[in-house]
């Protein structure tokens, strides 16, 4: 080996053991949990795979992901735009409007959300002094809370992916298209939009996966009515101590994510530089 | 598009700002909770008091908790930089597949949903006596806190034109000189940066924490937690408004580094 590798291998080793041993070790130990329940080897997945219970709490996992992507993507469409276009002082105090959130604490902000959700919270009392509604709504403790409060966490994942396609858009497409005849909507639909289209992708990729590992915002959001599958792996962990069904959760949930993202990967021409926050 | 209408201009806008205003003004509601003089949490307050800050900081649980989190904070942010530092110098050196491999074992906590690391290091924390303790929970943050920092300190490194490492051996330096007068004194904008990171994610972190801390080693986030679950009294928003001042102290701190960093690169770029 040259003195150049051997100096990088020493330079790597260090970061790579730490990994190994705090991190891909506990993994795999807590993985062959699932295995080695007494009841056989997949006898974990086969209970949460037959339990009416727990195939509801992944079904809503899904459908709260779903919701949660399609209002983020359609929410971070115009802000992404007005990225784009904006210049200077306008352009900055935007940007820092999407990335001062990414700051606070995830659990501060959904702490945020149950004062205003409240039943008797000032969201409630505006809707009611508007005249909207004359009973106060539900907005706690069900999907609609969990929903609000996963999209004002995950909206700056789907917004700057969007702004890095647009703003790479060459603005003399558009007038070339204007030029030849197309109208304001063709111009968007053939030429603009599928410019766009990556860094929608990417931005959904990300909150989709995101989504489906919550933890913090269900758990406080949601609470018993609305359960999650990364609150039924915890439940199994402190609640029943069940490790074993615990550990199939979590390889379950892995498996989904680590899929998803190499489907993405080979679809999409996602960017690293997304990943940092 | 040129012939873009007013209308749809204002429309597009007035959306941006709607939705920013979604995403921003929420997170302001601890504040008017937290000088709020009721023994519940209402907004609007009916009458405001300090009385709340009197009983965070006169609770030796809550003090406790807050200083629980700087150490487990400080520990995270050690091991992350400096783990994270070396290793983006080793990995800035391997070329090819090697360094799509190790790049993606590099940022693999990011990827893999927290819910799952929480559980499986807590797991083997408890079965090496780990659990609820700040080391214990410093160097599972630090696990976290790692990719940031290699991101960080990589994108500094890019900076670093190797020709100046070149000159500076050919003018008879050792390689300890070189890594300090020239490699360290390059990325140290993206140290920090990576620094602030790792603090930041640590002291915010409650997935981990929640499970590990026990009854002896509460982070200011577990104590949250259980408040909101338990107590929920206007002493929660106090805490709450306490992280967010310092993360934006921490924000305005990273922000006003990264503007001296591209300072510092205008007045370099003549002589390159």
């Amino acid at each position: 080996m040259s003195r150049h590798r051997l100096e990088t291998v020493c330079l790597l080793a260090p970061a790579l053991a730490f990994l190994l041993l705090l991190f891909v070790v506990p993994l795999a130990r807590l993985f062959s949990l699932a295995f080695t329940d007494e009841g056989g080897a997949f006898a974990t997945f086969a209970i949460l795979a037959e339990s009416e219970v727990y195939r509801r709490v992944m079904v809503n996992t899904l459908i709260v992901a779903v919701a949660v992507t399609l209002i983020t993507v359609v929410l971070a469409w115009p802000v992404a735009y007005a990225l784009s276009r904006l210049k200077g002082f306008w352009f900055a105090l935007a940007l820092y409007g999407v990335l001062f959130p990414f700051w606070i604490s995830v659990l501060v902000r959904t702490f945020s959300w149950m004062i205003l959700l409240e039943r008797n919270g000032p969201i409630n009392r505006l809707l009611q002094g508007i005249g909207v509604t004359d009973q106060p709504l539900a907005l706690l403790f069900n999907d609609t809370g969990v929903m609000i409060g996963m999209v004002h966490v995950l909206l700056p994942y789907a917004i700057m992916p969007l702004y890095a396609a647009m703003v790479r858009i060459d603005r003399r497409l558009l007038l070339a298209s204007d030029g030849l005849g197309a109208g304001l909507f063709d111009t968007f639909r053939r030429v603009y939009f599928p410019l766009a289209l990556p860094g929608l992708l990417g931005g959904a990729t990300f909150v989709f996966l995101l989504s489906l590992g919550f933890f913090i915002t269900p758990a406080l959001l949601g609470g018993a009515n609305a359960i999650t599958l990364s609150m039924l792996i915890a439940s199994f962990v402190t609640d029943r101590l069940a490790w074993s069904l615990a550990a199939a959760g979590s390889l379950v949930l892995l498996v989904v994510v680590l899929v998803l993202l190499g489907l993405a990967a080979r679809l999409l021409p996602l960017d690293k530089g997304m990943l940092a926050r | 598009m040129t012939r873009q209408p007013l209308w749809l201009r204002i429309l597009a806008h007035a959306g941006a700002g709607l939705v920013l205003a979604f995403l921003v003004l929420p997170i302001a509601a601890v504040l008017p909770a937290s000088v709020n003089k009721a023994s519940f949490i209402i907004l609007p307050p009916t009458a405001y008091s300090m009385r709340w800050y009197g009983e965070f900081f006169l609770d030796g649980e809550w003090r406790s908790a807050l200083l629980t989190s700087l150490q487990v904070a400080v520990v995270a942010t050690i091991v992350a930089v400096v783990l994270g530092t070396i290793s983006a110098i080793g990995l800035s050196r391997v070329r090819g597949r090697w360094h799509g491999v190790l790049t993606g074992l590099f940022l693999a906590p990011m990827i893999v949903p927290v819910i799952v690391t929480a559980v499986a290091i807590y797991r083997s924390a408890l079965d090496v006596g780990l659990a609820g303790t700040v080391l214990g929970l410093g160097l599972s943050h630090a696990i976290l806190a790692l990719p940031f920092v290699v991101i960080n300190v990589g994108i500094a490194l890019r900076a670093v034109d190797p020709n100046w490492l070149r000159a500076a051996a050919g003018l008879g330096a050792g390689p300890w000189t070189i890594f300090r007068t020239v490699t360290l004194l390059n990325i140290t904008p993206g140290l920090v940066g990576g620094a602030v990171f790792s603090f930041i994610t640590s002291f915010d972190e409650v997935v981990i924490a929640v499970f590990m801390a026990g009854y002896a080693g509460k982070t200011l986030p577990v104590k949250i937690w259980e408040a909101i679950r338990i107590e929920y009294t206007p002493v929660v928003a106090v805490a709450a408004t306490l992280m967010i001042l310092l993360a934006m102290l921490l924000f305005a701190g990273a922000q006003g580094l990264s503007r001296g960093q591209t300072m510092l690169k205008k007045t370099e770029k003549p002589q390159t």
